[in-house]
């Protein structure tokens, strides 16, 4: 998930910390900066695929860094940061939208931790302005919150409790972080300001936001220990009749294997890279007699070299191209399959698919999936072994011939159908009356019984038309079609009319 | 939209109340050119064009609206008829059952038109706004459910609904009596429903009134936007002419109802009729949820503002964007999808609109591409069908978190390259999933896919992950079919002869001193030596049974294979110790027996797990605890410890003290083996000192046998013959 880093610089934020225990003075941007380089470190340990964005703000905003996986250089750029003027957050999580939604679009969640010296700012573009003046908005220039994208906000104040401007400025960051939505928090060192208590709330900060998946990837009684990248998140939706609100379970269990032309493509909540863990010492729950790592190979044992479930599974995958569905947590499902980007590395992907077993409307419901050998087991009749895709119990209208009038078009073409049949009787007296018949149905339906005697006045003129070469079955099932059409009973939808018997079409 | 509106949305049910009195008869006067057929000589005279009545045009565009609404949600969005003439008819209730197009019609066929004069009785449209909503006040199932649940939220079911009523009133004066009228009928209802357990009160009515007028008049009713009437009643008019305008009113409507989006697809590739060589570009217009649109509108704002435009006769948008078929990028493969929704076509019927629908459903899969701003384009959306229906697939086009990630051969277990995939292909193909319905009943506690879990389960039992940890699995053309019939829930007893009758074709080899060959590992070097072959081997087949035992028929598979392993040692036992003692004896002398095989038999090192178990246990008893010495099915917590994951190889095996000193006997011993033992020591009587007893020269007893005879005597102490094995096993 990417992080945005949003560094407050204005004047304030150099008000200087004397520090007690050192005799030290700092001022509040050494420790904020500080405190990230805690967070930077957690990611160089825990999420190196993470990227990180940097943005400093006062009145106006600057992004110092885009996004990045190089955290060494965002750490270097952290001490190149200068002092401007005011705080103006406002401004700041405009910028913030606009970074996000030009890198990411709209449906990546990122995470934006917003460090401060908790004072909102004063005069029109302080905090207390901005939400003040929150419902006179117009359309086109929204406030930032909730952002555009699924994002957290966190606010961290490099403030004591105790401090007179913080306790006018956490009301307005409440009222932030109730906007923003999504658990975002304010966060407020414990105990006077120092080095320690600053890392001590970035170190929090980390475990709580940026610690990644850690589980076990099954299948059966294999395994293996895997970090999923980057972490999923908990998913809310409000739908009819519900709200939800999930995280999946640490135990990914494969349930069985579908071809991925049969999977096609499913709509994804999220997308992750699976990643055998490298400290799964438990790797293999399964069977096996035999192998003991002798006590002095241990300490050397290359990583690469331990076989790992998740490589075979991948490995297997991708020869027969086929997906896993793997049991998330209870009803949730996702697959797992072998990716690879533009570039040839190959990897293992999970998509997690909506929470509930329906999701997926071609492949049925999902707890209805088995084995070809329960459904023989089961079935023992002769039937059709059944496969994907799993089919609607009714036919959408492009699929069914449905009559639409509303433009004319519509009913000059079923009628010119009507009379092109008409022209090739008898070889289409079928198709003749099956038009017909068809038109005449809708015609009840809708109540357009002019239609009926406009297609009989239609019929009529056709058989003086004929040219002097045509079939003279045309003419007869022309007349009789019209001469029915003129009958009260071709009025009843369950009457349909039926082709005159003559001797062109009955050999018998 | 505020949360309450998101989860019990207006659109969950509607009424559609259709005016069926005699005014409704009239023409539309809207003329339909009839004569299509192109003029044929002077003598042609043109048929008379045919005018719909106000009637046909109403039931039309709500036809179409349903329609629509079916198309792209066939579930969870309910739409009743109700026709008023001298009194309310209901064509459908909320059962999903009734809510498509061909019962509709269906019903609709049997209304008729509007009756010409005024006959006895009230005609009015208010019939048909009483019962609709009377039938907004029952319970959709989904409702009921909700209703009915034990959850907290079950008193917080809101009824949100919308009527839409296809009528003609005189004056706004009279447009505004209709609407109190049904506000105070509304408001009578509620009480009812309210005192009612099965009825649901209307929390929210949305009241669309559609004024219809023939095309040739003018309407004194005026149309408004919505407006709140009361905290329960919204109310908008539209006044429109019958010919042509209720649909386009009503389909501009539901954009808003359903929260649709319209999507142009443009330069579609047809060719023409008359002139196949060539082909033309045509645009299609879809409907589908506005959703899908989301991720690309909400981007870049110059970008998405040079893909929307005004409809053409419509008074909303339409996201234009490319047809276009690349290669290698179709919709078999897993795209990266954000979001699915199923489309409908605008024009249902035109040339156009069919020939996209029928690509799709033969099923190939369009990309649609969207030009940016910046120069270039990107695909945006994929369409595909899917058992007949098809969707709108909205596709990632920001950046990926997901870029540059580490190649799998980077990270653990990225090194071994002996991992069994093709045996796990295998496996994938054997575990298929195929859709299985409605054979299970909905009242069996186990789904069928908590039947494929265990049946994984199984399967897996005992898997080594690479070739080089595990033995029997390399031996396919010896072992199979074994493997795939011991995984089975249930074993027949066909199935049980076949497993036995490996293990005799494996001991029969063994007795043969055949090699076994290894097509999997002829690259590796030499494998280890045929007695190490067979040890290896025995073991890891014996963990595989072990692993698998679960029913009574797998337990005869696994005694057979014990009791075959074990006939050798028994005999060796009766020799050395002609007084068959108690089994606790036979226990002890077990151990000290491991001592003595260098002696008593040189040429069998190899441990003997479970001589008292094979003698003694029937087939019916539980699958022992293995207490000597491995092979044994390794419990969970040492298999934690040393799973063949481990990196080892199965050759190196766990060493248990006695393994170590068999070995460092095992040096001396093989150089025994170089020779052939003494037939006397093979076959001599054992006595109570250890040592033994053998006749010499027994040939001269049977005068007539060779010396060549005798000496394959002696080697044949040593082995079962298969058929006594059998015999055995049988018991």
């Amino acid at each position: 998930m990417p992080t945005v880093i949003v560094i407050d610089v204005s004047l304030s934020m150099t008000r200087p910390v004397f520090i007690p225990e050192t005799g030290e003075t700092y001022n509040r941007q050494h420790l904020a900066v500080c405190g990230i380089n805690v967070l930077l470190d957690y990611l160089a340990i825990h999420s190196k695929l993470e990227f990180v964005s940097l943005i400093a703000f006062s009145s106006l905003y600057e992004i110092v860094s885009p996004f990045t996986r190089d955290f060494d250089a965002l750490k270097l750029k952290l001490q190149q940061l200068e002092e401007y003027d005011k705080t103006c957050i406002e401004t700041a999580l405009h910028g913030v939208n606009r970074l996000v939604l030009g890198e990411w679009g709209s449906t990546t969640p990122c995470q934006v931790v917003l460090v401060t010296d908790g004072s909102p700012g004063v005069g029109p573009m302080s905090l207390k302005y901005s939400l003040n003046t929150l419902n006179q908005r117009d359309a086109s220039s929204p406030f930032p919150l909730p952002f555009s994208f699924p994002g957290k906000l966190s606010i961290i104040c490099i403030a004591s409790m105790d401090e007179p401007g913080l306790q006018l400025g956490l009301p307005l960051y409440h009222r932030l972080v109730e906007l923003a939505g999504s658990d975002s928090a304010v966060l407020v060192p414990e105990g006077p300001l120092s080095m320690k208590s600053i890392q001590t709330m970035f170190q929090k900060l980390s475990e709580a936001n940026f610690a990644s998946f850690q589980g076990m990837l099954k299948c059966g009684n294999l395994g293996s220990q895997i970090i999923l990248s980057p972490s999923p998140q908990p998913f809310c939706k409000s739908n009819d009749f519900e709200s939800v609100k999930r995280s999946i379970s640490d135990s990914i269990e494969v349930c069985g294997f579908i071809d991925v032309a049969d999977v096609g493509s499913p709509m994804a909540i999220s997308r992750h890279l699976v990643l055998p863990h490298p400290t799964g010492k438990v790797e293999g729950i399964s069977a096996g007699v035999k192998v003991e790592v002798d006590s002095e190979d241990e300490s050397v044992v290359d990583e690469g070299r331990i076989p790992s479930f998740c490589v075979l599974l991948h490995g297997a995958l991708k020869v027969e191209n086929m997906a896993a569905l793997c049991l998330l947590a209870e009803d949730w499902f996702g697959f797992v399959y072998s990716w690879a980007d533009s570039k040839k590395k190959s990897n293992l992907m999970l998509t997690i698919l909506e929470p509930g077993s329906n999701v997926v409307p071609w492949l049925g419901d999902l707890n209805r999936l088995g084995s070809l050998d329960d459904f023989h087991s089961m079935n023992q009749e002769i039937e059709i072994e059944p496969s994907f895709p799993v089919r609607p119990l009714e036919k959408r209208s492009y699929s069914q011939n449905c009559v639409v009038w509303i433009r004319q078009a519509g009913l000059q073409s079923d009628i010119q159908k009507i009379l092109r049949h008409a022209r090739k009787l008898p070889e289409k007296t079928q198709q003749f009356y099956k038009e017909l018949n068809r038109v005449r149905r809708a015609a009840i339906s809708f109540g357009f019984i002019e239609l009926l005697d406009g297609l009989a006045a239609i019929f009529e003129r056709e058989c003086t038309l004929l040219p002097g070469g045509a079939h003279p079955d045309c003419a007869l099932q022309l007349t009789h079609a019209a001469g029915v059409l003129h009958k009260p009973y071709s009025r009843d939808v369950k009457q349909n009319i039926t082709p005159l018997r003559t001797k062109f079409i009955n050999n018998d | 939209m505020t949360l309450c509106e998101k989860m019990y949305p207006s659109n969950h049910k509607t009424v559609f109340v259709l005016d069926h009195t005699p005014y409704f008869g009239i023409s539309c006067e809207c003329l339909i050119e009839f004569d299509f057929t192109k003029s044929r000589g002077p003598a042609f005279i043109p048929l008379a064009p045919i005018s719909k009545s106000l009637w046909t045009c109403s039931v039309e565009a709500a036809i179409e609206y349903c329609r629509i609404v079916w198309d792209l949600f066939p579930q969870g969005k309910l739409i009743r008829f109700v026709v008023s003439d001298t009194t309310a008819h209901t064509l459908n209730t909320w059962s999903p059952s009734e809510q498509n197009l061909s019962h509709v019609l269906a019903e609709l066929s049997t209304m008729g038109i509007p009756a010409r004069t005024h006959q006895q009785g009230e005609f009015s449209v208010i019939h048909g706004l009483r019962a609709a909503i009377e039938a907004l006040c029952e319970c959709s199932d989904i409702q009921h459910e909700k209703r009915t649940s034990l959850t907290e939220n079950a008193s917080k079911v809101l009824n949100r609904c919308r009527v839409i009523c296809i009528t003609s009133a005189r004056d706004n004066n009279s447009m505004k009596s209709l609407k109190e009228i049904f506000q105070n009928v509304l408001i009578q209802h509620n009480k009812i429903a309210a005192g009612s357990d099965h009825l649901i009160t209307v929390h929210h009515c949305h009241l669309v009134i559609i004024n219809v007028y023939p095309n040739n008049v003018e309407s004194q009713v005026t149309s408004h936007p919505p407006r709140d009437l009361s905290a329960i009643l919204t109310t908008e008019v539209h006044s429109v002419k019958a010919g042509g305008q209720i649909a386009s009113k009503l389909s501009n409507l539901i954009l808003n109802h359903y929260d649709l989006g319209s999507t142009t697809v443009t330069g579609i590739p047809m060719k023409e009729e008359q002139n196949a060589s060539s082909s033309a570009n045509y645009d299609v217009e879809i409907f589908h949820s506005s959703a899908a649109h989301t991720s690309i509108l909400k981007g870049n704002a110059a970008d998405s503002a040079l893909i929307r435009t005004q409809r053409e006769g419509a008074d909303y948008e339409t996201v234009t964007l490319k047809w276009c078929t690349p290669r290698g990028c179709s919709a078999s493969e897993m795209q990266n999808c954000i979001a699915m929704h199923r489309i409908t076509p605008v024009d249902v019927n035109s040339r156009p609109s069919s020939c996209l629908i029928n690509f799709l459903l033969n099923g190939r899969s369009v990309m649609l591409e969207m030009p940016r701003k910046a120069g270039g384009k990107m695909i945006s959306h994929l369409l595909a069908a899917h058992g007949g229906e098809i969707f709108v697939h909205t596709l990632v086009t920001a950046r990926s978190v997901l870029e540059d990630p580490p190649s799998i051969s980077e990270g653990c277990g990225g090194r071994v390259t002996d991992y069994r995939i093709t045996d796990f292909g295998a496996l994938m193909q054997n575990n298929k999933l195929v859709p299985l319905k409605r054979k299970f009943d909905d009242s069996d506690t186990e789904t069928p896919l908590s039947r494929m879990r265990s049946r994984l389960d199984r399967h897996t039992r005992y898997w080594p992950i690479t070739i080089s940890s595990t033995f029997i699995f390399n031996l396919k053309n010896y072992i199979d079919p074994l493997p795939a019939l011991l995984v089975k829930e249930e074993m027949t007893d066909e199935e049980v002869v076949q497993c036995k009758q490996v293990i005799y074709s494996l001991i029969n080899l063994e007795t043969k001193h055949e090699p076994l060959q290894m097509p999997n590992m002829g690259q590796r070097g030499k494998g280890p030596k045929r007695e190490e072959q067979y040890r290896i081997m025995w073991s890891e087949l014996e963990t595989f049974l072990r692993a698998n035992c679960r029913t009574d028929q797998h337990n005869r598979v696994l005694n057979c294979l014990l009791e075959c392993r074990n006939k050798s040692d028994d005999e060796k036992i009766k020799l050395e110790k002609k007084d068959d003692k108690v089994e606790l004896d036979q226990a002890l002398r077990e151990l000290d027996q491991f001592g003595k095989f260098s002696e008593a038999s040189p040429s069998e090192y190899v441990p003997r797990a479970s001589v008292i178990r094979a003698t003694t246990d029937s087939p019916m008893s539980p699958p022992p605890m293995s207490i000597t010495t491995p092979p044994s099915v390794p419990s969970r917590s040492s298999l934690l410890r040393s799973g063949p994951i481990a990196g080892g190889s199965i050759y190196s095996g766990p060493r248990t003290v006695l393994d170590i000193w068999i070995s460092r006997t095992s040096a001396e011993q093989r150089s025994r083996d170089l020779r052939q033992e003494f037939a006397g020591r093979l076959n001599g009587e054992a006595t109570a000192g250890g040592g033994s007893i053998a006749k010499l020269y027994p040939n001269l007893k049977d005068g007539d046998r060779g010396g060549r005879e005798m000496h394959l005597d002696g080697d044949g102490a040593d082995v079962i013959p298969p058929a006594s094995a059998s015999r055995l096993s049988t018991v």
